[in-house]
This record gives structure tokens, sequence and C-alpha cells, in this order.
């Protein structure tokens, strides 16, 4: 093929070199490997359109589909002016309903009469409203001295009992595999096994090997509410979802306005680096809550696609949505269709006199199999015991 | 190597070629099909379901006319169901004849190739040539994740080692494409081996490109307005956003009910061969049959 990029052939080591630079200096981690790759493919084919060089450096040095826009955009600024990726991927779908952004609403404050409240707010316009200082003194009241530690609030978390926190470990609940497990009371004849055994025996078969479904862990499933609402707890609920990730092979997501997924963050060795990562990702922090769009984000990009199917899932919210109450109903309805077991954390739960008024809360609980509170350490004990049985 | 190179000089005929067997690849497509059999390094396919993630490493070997060779991963999926197996029934035949002829059977005899059961990818590591076989290793996320390590060695040398024998090495380097749907991470291993590509749902001109190829007895304005159809049906926020395969399978359906032209009778009657949830179903119909027709 003839008339590459350019008049005269560039140096494609270079080019390809500089390019994979450019990549990783924009936060794609490009390996010198991948770089090697498409320096080897412009050998071969010498690209003849700007559009080819596109495809080849995408195909050699992107990893996976959420480095595409980085890579686009560095292709572009390569090559100013010149090009629109977007032109070479042709007509590229909308980007997806559920992701949304800029409208970061305030979370709601003061307007509301508290939950805990003696008298119940109508249903819809009801929830709670700034920190309602009557909760938490009732919580307190409600333990001894000696068991203040265990069911202090998150809102006041020392380092110890973050530490302690750490400490705690999810335990999914067993499902039968497919893989099998020698077993004496099995009742599936493993052939060869049994065969190599009958060896030892001048080839006839005397004792028969046999095997058993073995159980494994089901998945779970973290989905943390990150919005202004629940600032007080997210450190506390972060832990957990750090704990979840690295001990028992969870997944985690968070949301306010957006679903971010953390798995990948949170698969550090050191919580606190973990989380500061996680921090970084999640551009909504204490932000609005749009729980039923997250809902549906997760349902459409993850859930549906297998993340969710037989998992048990861990909702991690007060259920304060400013969107639509009927969306989240209609997400949780089909979350329930997927999901072996949905369990809710609602930290406000512990309040006295605590009823699932807000809208969303009221709309998601039919579909939720364990309603718990989670609001200090004691009632995490809950949770776990929820997401094990 | 050098008989591959000849069959596949460079993306723009490796299309005109998948294009012949009846694959209309665009240019991301062929550039990544041409990297993966030339470098030759395993092809990460992603992408939404019913985009012809399958169909590319199917087309692939058609082009390069070669078997393809198929491995569906599943949970529980063992290197004897992937790599090989020994043949113990034959083993102890053997030893069974070797009592009966009084003869001295060693074990090493018994662990020659001779009873070994090649399973897919030792079958694409051993494929005599003279092209390499396509090996498809499709939905990889559906295996365990230890199941990953057990493709390494195949992915970056091209090799299959057996305790037994040795190291099997490919005369010809198969041609792996892998495909995930996502439903979980892929170790960064495997994913360090491997070229990616992402495929995204063709656009509507294209779309219909492919669904005349597949349905050459339709007539192109039912086609056109099928794949027209379906890009409207993915502007809703529907579960399952329908993909090339659905519009092929309406037109299919479309065709075999004799129906000349997608009208919202038409639509109201097939509109189940393109969407597969209630809910979904509800709210296309909520739009009326007449915006799913089109103009």
């Amino acid at each position: 093929m003839t008339g590459a990029v350019g008049t005269r052939p560039p140096d494609l080591a270079a080019l390809a070199g500089h390019f994979a630079t450019l990549l990783h200096a924009a936060g794609v981690p490009v390996t010198p490997e991948r770089a090697g790759r498409l320096a080897a493919t412009m050998a071969m084919t010498a690209p003849a359109t700007v559009s080819e060089l596109y495809w080849l450096g995408r195909v050699t040095l992107v990893a996976d589909h959420g480095s595409i826009p980085v890579y686009d955009a560095v292709f572009a600024s390569v090559f100013e002016g010149l090009v629109d990726p977007a032109d070479f991927r042709g007509d590229s779908p909308p980007p997806p309903p559920s992701v949304r952004r800029g409208e970061t609403r305030p979370p709601p404050r003061g307007d509301n009469p508290p939950v805990s409240a003696p008298m119940p707010s109508p249903a819809g316009a009801a929830g709670d409203g700034e920190e309602g200082s009557s909760e938490e003194d009732t919580v307190q009241a409600a333990s001894s001295a000696d068991e203040r530690l265990r069911h202090e609030d998150f809102a006041r978390l020392s380092p110890e009992e973050l530490a302690q926190l750490g400490r705690l470990r999810i335990v999914a609940p067993q499902r039968l595999s497919r893989r099998q497990v020698r077993n004496r009371r099995g009742t599936d004849l493993d052939v060869r096994a049994s065969l190599r055994r009958a060896r030892r025996t001048g080839g006839e078969p005397l004792s028969p090997v046999v095997r058993k479904r073995r159980h494994r862990p089901r998945r779970v499933v973290l989905i943390c509410d990150i919005s202004g609402s629940m600032e007080r707890y997210s450190r506390a609920y972060l832990q957990l979802l750090w704990n979840g990730v690295s001990e028992s092979r969870a997944e985690a997501f968070v949301f306010a306005t957006r679903l971010t997924r953390l798995t990948r963050a949170l698969t550090r060795a050191n919580p606190d680096r973990a989380l500061e990562k996680a921090g970084r990702l999640a551009p909504d922090w204490h932000g609005g809550t749009r729980i039923g769009e997250a809902i549906a984000a997760f349902n459409d990009q993850h859930g549906r696609r297998g993340l969710a199917r037989g998992a048990v899932i861990l909702i991690l919210s007060d259920g304060w949505d400013t969107g639509d109450a009927q969306v989240l109903a209609r997400e949780m309805q089909r979350l329930r269709r997927l999901a072996y077991r949905i369990v809710w954390v609602n930290p406000r739960k512990a309040a006295d006199g605590y009823r699932p008024l807000v809208a969303g809360m009221a709309a998601a609980l039919p579909y939720v199999d364990a309603f718990v509170s989670g609001h200090s350490l004691a009632a995490l004990d809950e949770v776990l015991e929820a997401i094990a049985s | 190597m050098s008989d591959i190179a000849e069959w596949v000089s460079s993306p723009h005929e490796l299309r005109e070629a998948l294009d012949r067997s009846d694959y209309l690849a665009d240019e991301g497509m062929s550039v990544a099909l041409f990297c993966a059999a030339r470098l030759p390094q395993p092809l990460l396919l992603e992408g939404e379901p019913g985009v012809g993630k399958t169909e590319a490493a199917k087309a692939l070997a058609a082009a390069l006319d070669t078997p393809l060779i198929r491995l569906q991963c599943y949970e529980g999926i063992d290197a004897a169901e992937a790599l090989y197996e020994w043949n113990f029934p034959r083993q102890l035949l053997a030893i069974k004849v070797s009592e009966t002829a009084h003869e001295h059977l060693r074990e090493e005899d018994l662990f020659r190739r001779d009873y070994l059961l090649a399973r897919p990818l030792l079958q694409a590591v051993e494929h005599p040539g003279p092209r390499p076989a396509v090996l498809l290793i499709d939905e990889i996320d559906r295996a365990d994740d230890e199941f990953e390590a057990f493709l390494l060695e195949l992915l970056a040398e091209g090799s299959v080692t057996i305790p037994e024998i040795g190291t099997v090495r490919a005369t010809h380097r198969p041609v792996v494409i892998l495909t995930s749907n996502r439903t979980r991470d892929l170790h960064d291993a495997l994913k360090r081996r491997c070229l990616y590509h992402w495929i995204d749902y063709p656009d509507v001109a294209r779309t219909t490109d492919i669904v005349r190829r597949r349905v050459p007895q339709a007539s192109t304005p039912l086609v056109e307005s099928v794949a027209a159809a379906v890009a409207r049906l993915r502007t809703l926020e529907v579960q399952k956003p329908p993909g090339v395969a659905e519009a092929i399978n309406w037109v299919l359906a479309l065709d075999l009910l004799g129906l000349p032209a997608l009208d919202p009778q038409a639509v109201e009657t097939t509109l189940g061969s393109v969407l597969k949830y209630r809910e979904d179903l509800e709210l296309a119909m909520s739009r009326g049959p007449d915006w799913l027709a089109g103009p």
C-alpha cells in the first residue's frame, strides 16, 4: 500500500511511541508491549488513511471500553482540526439514557419535617430533613453505657472504630456450582479418577470415585448512596465496600446523581489509598440523589448482563430520592427479578418512630427482602446477617 | 506465516474477503481482525448482544478458508473440557489386551499422543494448516475467573503444555477471538495479551446492508424501514435494545408472513420478534405503531 500519512515515510516506531506516551499521560494505561504492537502493525500495513490509523491505534493500544473516549480525545488533539473520531465510528448510538450529567440537585434541607417527629407526615412530601438531632438522641438513649461504642452512630466515628469496622467480613450465602469435588457421598461417577485408580488394581475398577457438586458463595453487589443526605455515613459505608471487594469479591457501586462502578478502584491493598481513588472517580459526592436512575443504570449496564443474576444486592441508602419514585419502583421490580435477595440498609430506620414515608423508600420497600438500619457497628451485624441468610 | 500474509495483505483486502463470505465489516472491524490474524495476537471483542461478535469469528474463518474451532464457555468449564483429556477407556483396554497377551506394558506407552483426546484449544494448536485455524472462545466472562489462567499459555505462546507429553507448539498459531458480555471484569493478565475492539451498533445504512445480505429475498424498502424502526426503538429506554440480529429476525418474520411493508398493522403482529420483554413491548406500543412504522 502506498501513500502513508504525510508525504515522506514517517518513523513508525517513534510515532507509535509518541502516541502511546500521550495516551498514557491522559490516563489510559498503555504498556510498551501495546505500543510495540502498534508499530508492528503499522510496519505491516502503512495506514492509507487517518481513519485506518485511528483504528490501528485503538485496537492495539486500548484495553477496555471505558478508555475509548480518552483515546478519541487524544487522537483528535494529535490531528487537531483535521479529524473528528466520531466520523470513523459511524453514527454512534446516543449515550445510555440513564447517564445524565449536569443536573446536580442540592440535597433537600430544612423544608421537610424529620421522620422522627411524633406526627407522621403525609407520604410523598414526607422525609427526614436537617440532621435530626432527636434521632441521634434516641439511638444513644436506647443503649447502655458500655455498649455506647458499638451503638455509636457512624456520624461520629473515631479511627479506632473505623479499624473495627475494617474487620467486618461479608459472608455470602451459598449456591450450587456446576463444578464438582470428590466426595464420598456424592452421586456422580468421576470416570477419570475411577479409571486412574483402577490402574492400580490391574485395570479393574474396584472402588469407584464419586463426586458431588460444590457450593460456592453467591455474588454480592454493594450499591451505596453517597449523596448529601448520606454524608455522615459514607465514610463508614465505603469501608464496608472496601471490605466486601477485597475480602469477599463483591462488586461495589456508588451513586448520587449518577452511578459509578468502584470495584476496580477498591481492589487495592491499602484502604485509604483505595478510598482516595474512589473519591476521585465518583464526581458526584454529596450531590442530590436519583436512586431510580441509579438503579436503572445499574440494571441496564450491569445487572441485565448477568452481574445481578442470582446475586445478593445490598443497597445502602436513606431512600431520599429527588427523582421520580415511580422510576424507582419500576427499576426495583426489574432488579427483584434478577437478584436472589435484596437487602436495603437505611441508617435512618434506627430512629424511633421511623416510618418509610419518603416517597422513594416507600416505592422501593415492596421489592426488598430485608430492611435493616446499619447505622452503627452493632447494627451492621444485623446487615451481615441479612446478607448471609 | 508467509501464507497468511498473502491471504491477509491489508485491512482493505481482508474487508473484501469478509464481504465475499457475506460479512460486512466496517473499517474498525477489518483493522481489528487484520491485526489479530497478522501479529498474531488474540483479539478481545466486546459489544452489546446482537452486534455480531460471534459472526465476526465465523466470517474470518470463512475468509481464510480454515476451520472455526469454537469453545463456548460456561461456569465450571475446566481443562478437561477445554484443553485435553486422557482417553481412559482406551487406556484400560490397552492394559487388558496386554494382560491377555502376557506382554509387559510400560507406563509411558499409556501416555502417548494416541491416548489423548484433543479438546477445542488443543485442536486449534494442532491444526495442520496450511493456514491457522480460527479459535473462538465465546463468552469468556461466563467461565470462572480461575479458568482464564488455563488460557494464558495459549494466548501468549500459542502452545499447550501436557505434563505427561510435553509442550505442544502450534506450527500455525491459531487466530484467537475472545468475546465477552462484560458480566465481570476480566483479569488484567488476560487483557494484557489481547487486542481490543468494541463493536458499536451499526447505523441505519449499514444495518440495511447487513440485513439485505442475510435475507436477500426481502425487498429493499422493507429492509430499510425495519432498519430505521430498529434505530428508533434504540432511542426508547428499552431494557434490551435491539441489535442487528433482531433486525434480521424481524425481516425474516415479516417475509415469512408475506407482509410486503412495515405498516402499523405489520408492526403490531411482528413486534415480538424484536422486543423480548413485556415492558419493552408496552413502552414501544405506547409510542404507537405509526411511530414505529415510520413515514
